[in-house]
């Protein structure tokens, strides 16, 4: 288990992060979420020890992580950068020799990244002869090759075409049903709804809001339900539940917001009674919509 | 150690197919060529213009013939001329002056025909010919003006590491050519070692090498591989030079006295304590300057502001190459022997004492203790800024923000 307690780092009089904690389970995925200059990379460079901590402490698997530990996690960090004049086969190796792997295991494994990748064709090129979303690749493979502990990856998404992001997403499910704990950060929200089993939202340097997603909308004080057909009936038995409000919705059907506890089951028995219902949808909070509402709250 | 090793190599391997090495080595191999096959064809250019004929009274021809050939080609001689016209030179472009020599009693003219009065040194012809008039007018034999002539002068060494004053010229020129090695050596390659670290800052790769590598193995690693490459650019340099049959110019000597003997040197003059010195003083300055650039290249945004940031770095390694020439020939000056202890300054200074005189054995040791203790002083300040450098961007860091980082 990855343990970040009370965390702080101050860079001279800027307070990158003030206090920030959460827990995450071995094997499982993390996603860190939060504005621009919310302290999600200062966090994720404390995590893998390229930054010390001022204050709090991390702990990886009951132990403070140390320059032996650090060689078996991996990280993408948010500024892409390769040798230029390296090519892609010797690169990722490297960054596999780099954390420990030695011949023939370095080879095999650098081969299968760059297969894994589709990246058979560049493998003897030079990385600054790659596209922008191609040195991406081979970033991701140096940050993985040798099959880490805990891989932190820092804006993963970013760049990446449709294709190429869920090739990446398909490669980061493989890693985690090998075992390997993921802590990633982006804004492209439902891409981390997909893949992420816990969040944290940090703003300012201080959490906001943790746990699952399931967690996470139980927090949510209301939900939004759609109904068909969007009859006069059906809207006179909606404005009678208490604290219920319209929204606009579209054609042909309404949208309530009702509170978080109401009994929806019942609103359906009613609606029935008076109208032959052909959609009866409760809408959850998506990610994004947690995510808007917990900045817009700290704000 | 395994860290070290693997940035060491690939450190080693990228720098040795870099464009900028391989340029480097052909561009010194191609000046090494030119220092060594420079002079002997600047002879044949210029022996053109020392190209003369002898004329006039026979036996002084016959007798001049020897003694000018040290500084003439005699291209032929004109026994029993005694008038020179224009025409005579302007018949063979390729001799520079007639010299027309002549007796009158005991008395000996020479008159110079030239057709550059420019090109005729008249001290040296009369250096040559001094012998000669000198019989003429002492009536000597050649025999007892030689003996006469050949003064013999012993130089005798009371308080020197040398017994010779050959041997004492020999190391200062083995000494000269090594300090300047080791000054261009320093010079280019750690100017390397910068520009290698701001790249690696500027091309963003940086922050992913200090998330899987300890930063102080990441600089160790690079400093080894460019002093290793420093190693190899010097053998090949030097394995040409030997190639083109060349053997090293003479450097200004101290005794005019030895003046001839400067073009060849006898390596036995450097002991194996020399070159000990020599190695151990190469190291510690190699290390103290290399990783100080290495520390200010980490500071850098873009590569062009590398060389705002190299020049007052350059300060102290040319005040201590020149302090180092001083010490070649004043190894025992108050000034010299304090600066034989100053850091980024002792590893010249103190090696050119080494070779030149008797040093004090606990000079050498206090010396080299203080210089190694600065070393690891200087790797533990520039691994902070190092380390913190790398993943600075925007504006270059004020020195507060250095100085708060060096004390943490």
């Amino acid at each position: 288990m990855l343990q970040v307690q009370h965390v702080r780092k101050e860079f001279g009089a800027v307070r990158a992060v003030r206090d920030v904690s959460f827990s995450i389970a071995t094997g499982s995925t993390f996603g860190l979420l939060g504005p621009n200059g919310a302290g999600k990379t200062t966090t994720m460079r404390m995590i893998v020890g390229i930054y010390i901590p001022d204050a709090g402490s991390i702990q990886w698997k009951g132990m403070p992580i140390d320059g032996r530990m650090r060689r078996r996690f991996g990280y993408l960090p948010e500024e892409r950068g390769l040798y230029g004049r390296m090519d892609v086969r010797e690169q990722i190796a490297f960054f596999g020799r780099l954390h420990g792997l030695v011949e023939p295991d370095v080879s095999a494994r650098t081969d299968r990244w760059i297969e894994n990748l589709q990246l058979t064709e560049y493998a003897k090129r030079p990385c600054a002869e790659l596209s922008k979303g191609n040195q991406q690749k081979v970033q991701i493979a140096c940050a993985a090759v040798h099959n880490p502990e805990l891989l932190v990856l820092d804006e993963p998404f970013t760049g990446l075409d449709p294709v190429n992001a869920d090739m990446l997403l398909a490669t980061l499910r493989e890693l985690k049903r090998n075992g390997t704990t993921l802590v990633l950060s982006s804004h492209q929200m439902w891409q981390l709804e997909q893949l992420c089993d816990h969040f944290c939202i940090i703003t300012g340097g201080e959490n906001r809001a943790s746990g699952t997603l399931a967690q996470l909308r139980g927090a949510w004080t209301t939900r939004v339900i759609r109904i068909e057909p969007a009859s006069a009936a059906v809207r006179g038995i909606l404005d009678r539940v208490p604290g219920a409000r319209s929204l606009p919705g579209e054609e042909g059907d309404l949208l309530y917001e009702v509170p978080a506890g109401t009994a929806l089951p019942e609103i359906l028995r009613d609606l029935v009674t008076v109208e032959a219902v052909t959609r009866f949808e409760a809408i959850e909070p998506s990610l994004h919509d947690i995510y808007v509402h917990t900045i817009e709250g700290a704000a | 150690m395994n860290e070290f090793i693997t940035v060491y190599s690939a450190e080693t391997m990228r720098r040795l197919r870099s464009r900028i090495f391989i340029v480097g080595v052909l561009l010194g191999a191609l000046g090494i060529g030119l220092i060594i096959k420079l002079p002997a064809y600047m002879d044949t250019v210029m022996s053109q213009a020392d190209r003369v004929v002898l004329a006039g009274d026979p036996a002084l021809v016959s007798q001049a013939v020897p003694l000018l050939r040290k500084d003439y080609h005699i291209a032929g001689t004109m026994p029993g001329k005694t008038v020179v016209a224009p025409s005579d030179l302007a018949d063979t472009k390729r001799i520079s002056a007639i010299i027309l020599l002549r007796r009158s009693g005991r008395t000996m003219t020479v008159a110079v025909y030239a057709r550059d009065p420019g090109n005729v040194t008249v001290s040296s012809l009369r250096r040559d010919l001094l012998p000669l008039s000198l019989q003429i007018a002492t009536g000597l034999s050649r025999t007892d003006l030689g003996k006469a002539m050949k003064l013999p002068i012993t130089v005798r060494a009371t308080n020197s590491k040398f017994g010779t004053a050959a041997q004492a010229n020999d190391a200062r020129i083995i000494a000269y050519i090594m300090l300047f090695s080791l000054y261009i050596l320093i010079m280019i390659n750690s100017q390397l070692i910068m520009s290698s670290v701001a790249e690696e800052k500027t091309s963003r790769i940086a922050e992913m090498l200090v998330a899987s590598v300890n930063p102080s193995a990441l600089l160790s690693g690079k400093i080894a591989a460019s002093a290793t490459l420093a190693i190899v650019q010097m053998i090949i340099w030097i394995a040409i030079g030997f190639l083109l049959g060349g053997h090293p110019g003479a450097p200004p000597t101290l005794d005019s006295a030895e003046s001839s003997h400067a073009t060849t040197f006898s390596l036995s003059s450097v002991s194996g304590a020399d070159l000990a010195g020599f190695a151990a003083f190469f190291l510690l300055g190699y290390l103290q300057v290399s990783t100080m650039f290495a520390a200010v290249g980490s500071l850098v945004n873009r590569t062009e502001d590398l060389g705002a940031l190299a020049g007052p770095l350059v300060i102290p390694i040319v005040a201590a190459f020149l302090i180092a020439m001083t010490a070649l020939g004043a190894p025992n000056t108050p000034v010299v022997i304090i600066a034989s202890f100053i850091p980024l300054i002792a590893p010249f200074v103190m090696f050119a004492r080494i070779v030149v005189s008797d040093v004090p054995s606990w000079q050498i040791v206090l010396s080299l203790a203080i210089n190694i203790a600065a070393t690891y002083g200087i790797a533990v300040l520039a691994g902070k800024i190092y380390r913190v450098g790398m993943l600075l961007y925007g504006r270059p860091p004020k020195l507060s923000q250095i100085w708060s980082v060096i004390r943490s």
